[in-house]
């Protein structure tokens, strides 16, 4: 009977009260503890996180920091309370069970072999790269300046490994988000525009052009509508040395949302 | 003050005027199909049809149809209610417990039941409810604590209320329940969560339980043999969707829902009877006369509590009493619903597990399509070809309406073991990205040969069902938030309008006032629409 979709209507219910927490840092240590909370992970946060924390709709929880919080309290309490206007909903199980869920999450940052490690390049150099050579700010946001087109690059070192984002930049058509797919259309008047798709239903489709501005189209009266599988975003390993490349994850591992100049 | 005094004075005046009407009596509901104002029962009749004799509304007036009122709750969950209406009174349900009688010229609310429900409910697919059934001075419903309920029809006032089980081990209630003579039944929805499904039946005065029917037969009854070891007691089969019914037989059709857990099947080794089924029962005591099951064994979650239409049409040279049905496997089935005879199964959408059905009615299965621990891909996806959105059948144009989902699933499997109340689905599931695979349609089938006749494309796969109108129209309901009319002959649109969320509910035709009205939920609203 089940369908994805419908998951976090009913693990969100507002009728529903979960646990109280009464400690700070986790309780739950032991290896009986550990199997449980694997078990209940996998029954209520798989589906969304994947069942090592790596795939699917949910974030990604196989890294090393979380936007979100990283303290015990705080993954307790969203995990216990989920995250409004998110998908994802609040547990209505008991303390010990969360405790025993985050137990097994905690393990994902150990295991997952994932951190965005700097590797060879030098991060401030990536940083010139980024803004200048490589011209990202036209369409990336860092902190409070930068363009809208593409992701929000602000905690691209604690969302993802540095192997995640040499790949972006080599292909960056692998793997792309819905909200940023690539639309390619020509107007009854001959005019051609190509921008990122932000939404579409059976009539409309409503983009972002390359100047940023959101523009909606009757998909009946276009001449042409091609929404094709490459990235707006060039494949920099044509652009770029391999050492700008090194520097530029680099600079992006550094990237957590947390330095000053990231949020100024 | 005064203008609220006054309000309500007009109110509880108009609340009485109208809720003095006659009553609604078995012949009333053995007539639904043919008295074309009011809508009695989730399907607008026994057999299935959710189709209206009313033809006010019409292809050639649809383009200027208009809202004529809406009704708005602060609903979280998805409001899949179907209203039913008598003599100008629309009663609905509103999730997760309440009732409202609402006067269906206008939308103004006359009385509202609201149950109080345990803090932790527990409901795999969204804490929601289907609707009522009418008799009498009485409405029923099954709730989500699992228990059934009488209402007085005027006022709202619980009547009675008899507990179907302990609703902390999965079990809820999620479907109008039916009402057959004196007798009001209901199913158990829980199928994801190891229950034992059941049906049971209780007098309409008294709340007393008549009969109940386990969808998994226990030790000694037939089918027992088809569940390994213990697996009977935890293996799903829930029911949640009102069945239909053939008063000439004294059958109710009832769709019995997966088996659990629902993508390893290693602990339940057999058919696993009677899930995946239609169950014909003989609406005085229960038994069963005769069964009929699509997807032995399933390890993909098809449910089979798709509506089924009951039709007497000529099949082979006579006449036969037939029972269609667009099944979550991507098959539609036709049978013969006075013996379960299987007649024919044709697929409706693309589907990639069977090569194809036996002559029995058994599938054939394709290799190497079961769930693994590394994900395959399968058509249809996990929520099926169709699901529980009604179809239609319009006697005008002989058509039975679908909405057909397109798309596959990525289908997982692992180890899982039962705690009372809490999920047990062996593995979960990974759904391809909606961009490239997924979509839907509204198609017109041939409901004895299942060839298609037309097809209206969606943009995406719907979550809402289907009502056809004597007006030659067929209304839907997408997911992309529209709904509208559909010319029933060919499927070219004729109108819409945007309801600013998903449809996830089937729709319904009623007169009030001389006026013919067409209602759908949408989001958090129910929305009513009439000609200006």
């Amino acid at each position: 009977m089940w369908h994805p979709r419908f998951l976090a209507l009913l693990l969100g219910c507002p009728l529903v009260l979960a646990a109280a927490r009464t400690h700070e840092t986790n309780p739950m240590r032991s290896a009986e503890d550990f199997e449980e909370g694997k078990r209940l992970y996998r029954i209520n946060c798989g589906v969304c996180h994947g069942m090592e924390g790596r795939t699917g709709r949910g974030a990604r929880l196989a890294r090393r920091s979380y936007v979100r919080g990283n303290t015990d309290a705080e993954l307790f309490d969203l995990i216990e309370s989920g995250i409004p206007g998110t998908d994802m909903p609040g547990l209505w199980l008991e303390e010990d069970a969360i405790w025993k869920i985050l137990l097994f999450v905690r393990t994902f940052a150990e295991t997952a072999n994932e951190a965005c490690e700097a590797g060879p390049g030098d991060a401030s150099a990536g940083r010139m790269v980024f803004e200048t050579k490589g011209s990202c700010l036209a369409c990336h946001t860092v902190g409070q300046s930068g363009g809208r087109l593409g992701p929000d690059m602000t905690y691209a070192g604690a969302t993802y490994s540095a192997d995640q984002l040499r790949k972006a930049l080599l292909d960056p058509a692998s793997d792309i988000a819905n909200r940023y797919r690539t639309v390619r259309l020509v107007t009854a008047g001959g005019e051609r525009v190509e921008g990122a798709r932000l939404n579409e239903n059976a009539y409309h489709i409503f983009v972002m052009d390359r100047s940023e501005e959101i523009r909606s189209f009757r998909k009946a009266e276009l001449k042409s509508l091609e929404q094709p599988s490459e990235s707006l975003m060039p494949a920099y390993g044509e652009l770029l040395s391999e050492a700008d490349l090194d520097n530029l994850v680099a600079y992006l591992c550094t990237l957590s949302g947390t330095a000053k100049e990231d949020t100024q | 003050m005064r203008g609220c005094f006054a309000q309500w004075t007009i109110c509880a005046a108009l609340a009485c005027a109208c809720l003095t009407a006659g009553e609604v009596t078995v012949q009333d509901l053995l007539e639904d199909e043919d008295v074309a104002a009011d809508w009695l029962n989730y399907h607008g009749g026994y057999s299935g049809h959710r189709h209206s004799l009313l033809d006010q509304i019409d292809r050639s007036n649809v383009g200027s149809l208009r809202l004529a009122w809406a009704f708005q709750e602060r609903i979280s969950e998805k409001f899949e209610v179907t209203p039913l209406v008598h003599d100008g009174i629309m009663y609905i349900t509103v999730p997760p417990g309440d009732v409202y009688a609402l006067d269906a010229e206008t939308g103004a609310r006359l009385w509202r039941y609201s149950r109080r429900m345990p803090p932790k409910l527990i409901a795999c697919c969204g804490l929601v409810n289907r609707g009522l059934a009418i008799l009498g001075g009485r409405l029923f419903m099954a709730t989500l604590d699992a228990y059934a309920i009488a209402l007085d029809r005027k006022t709202g006032r619980l009547l009675w209320e008899t507990k179907l089980i302990d609703f902390s081990l999965g079990y809820s209630g999620t479907h109008a329940p039916l009402v057959v003579k004196d007798l009001v039944m209901v199913g158990t929805a829980g199928g994801e969560y190891g229950i034992r499904g059941f049906i049971d039946a209780f007098d309409v005065e008294t709340g007393e339980r008549r009969w109940r029917f386990y969808t998994i037969p226990g030790p000694g009854e037939f089918g027992h043999d088809t569940w390994a070891g213990d697996s009977w007691k935890t293996g799903g089969a829930s029911v949640w969707i009102t069945p239909s019914y053939d008063p000439a037989l004294n059958l109710v059709y009832w769709g019995v829902g997966n088996p659990g857990p629902d993508w390893n099947g290693d602990v339940r080794l057999g058919d696993n009877l009677f899930s995946d089924s239609v169950v014909a029962l003989d609406a005085d005591t229960g038994k069963r006369k005769w069964h009929f099951q699509f997807t032995p064994h399933d390890v993909h979650d098809w449910d089979a509590t798709q509506v089924m239409v009951l039709l007497d049409k000529e099949y082979r040279g006579r006449t036969r009493k037939l029972l269609v049905t667009a099944n979550r496997n991507g098959f539609i089935y036709l049978l013969d619903r006075e013996t379960g005879e299987f007649l024919r199964a044709t697929q409706f959408v693309k589907q990639t597990w069977a090569v194809g059905i036996s002559e029995e009615g058994r599938p054939i299965r394709r290799p190497g399509m079961e769930p693994s621990a590394e994900g395959v891909e399968v058509y249809p996806t996990v929520a099926g070809g169709t699901n529980w959105m009604s179809p239609a059948y319009s006697p005008d144009t002989g058509l039975l309406y679908v909405s057909c989902r397109e798309g596959s699933s990525t289908y997982y499997k692992g180890e899982t073991e039962y705690t009372p109340g809490t999920r047990y689905w062996g593995s979960m599931f990974v759904n391809e990205p909606t961009m490239h695979n997924w979509y839907g349609a509204v198609r017109a089938f041939d409901p004895v040969t299942a060839e298609l006749k037309w097809e209206h494309r969606l943009f995406r796969p719907a979550w809402a069902g289907l009502a056809s109108t004597a007006g030659k129209l067929v209304f839907a309901g997408t997911s992309d938030g529209f709904f509208k009319a559909l010319d029933s002959d060919s499927g070219d649109e004729l109108w819409r309008i945007n309801l600013g969320a998903g449809v996830q509910a089937s729709p319904i035709a009623f007169e009030v006032g001389g006026r013919q009205m067409i209602a759908v939920a949408a989001g958090g609203g129910l929305f009513v629409f009439s000609l200006p």
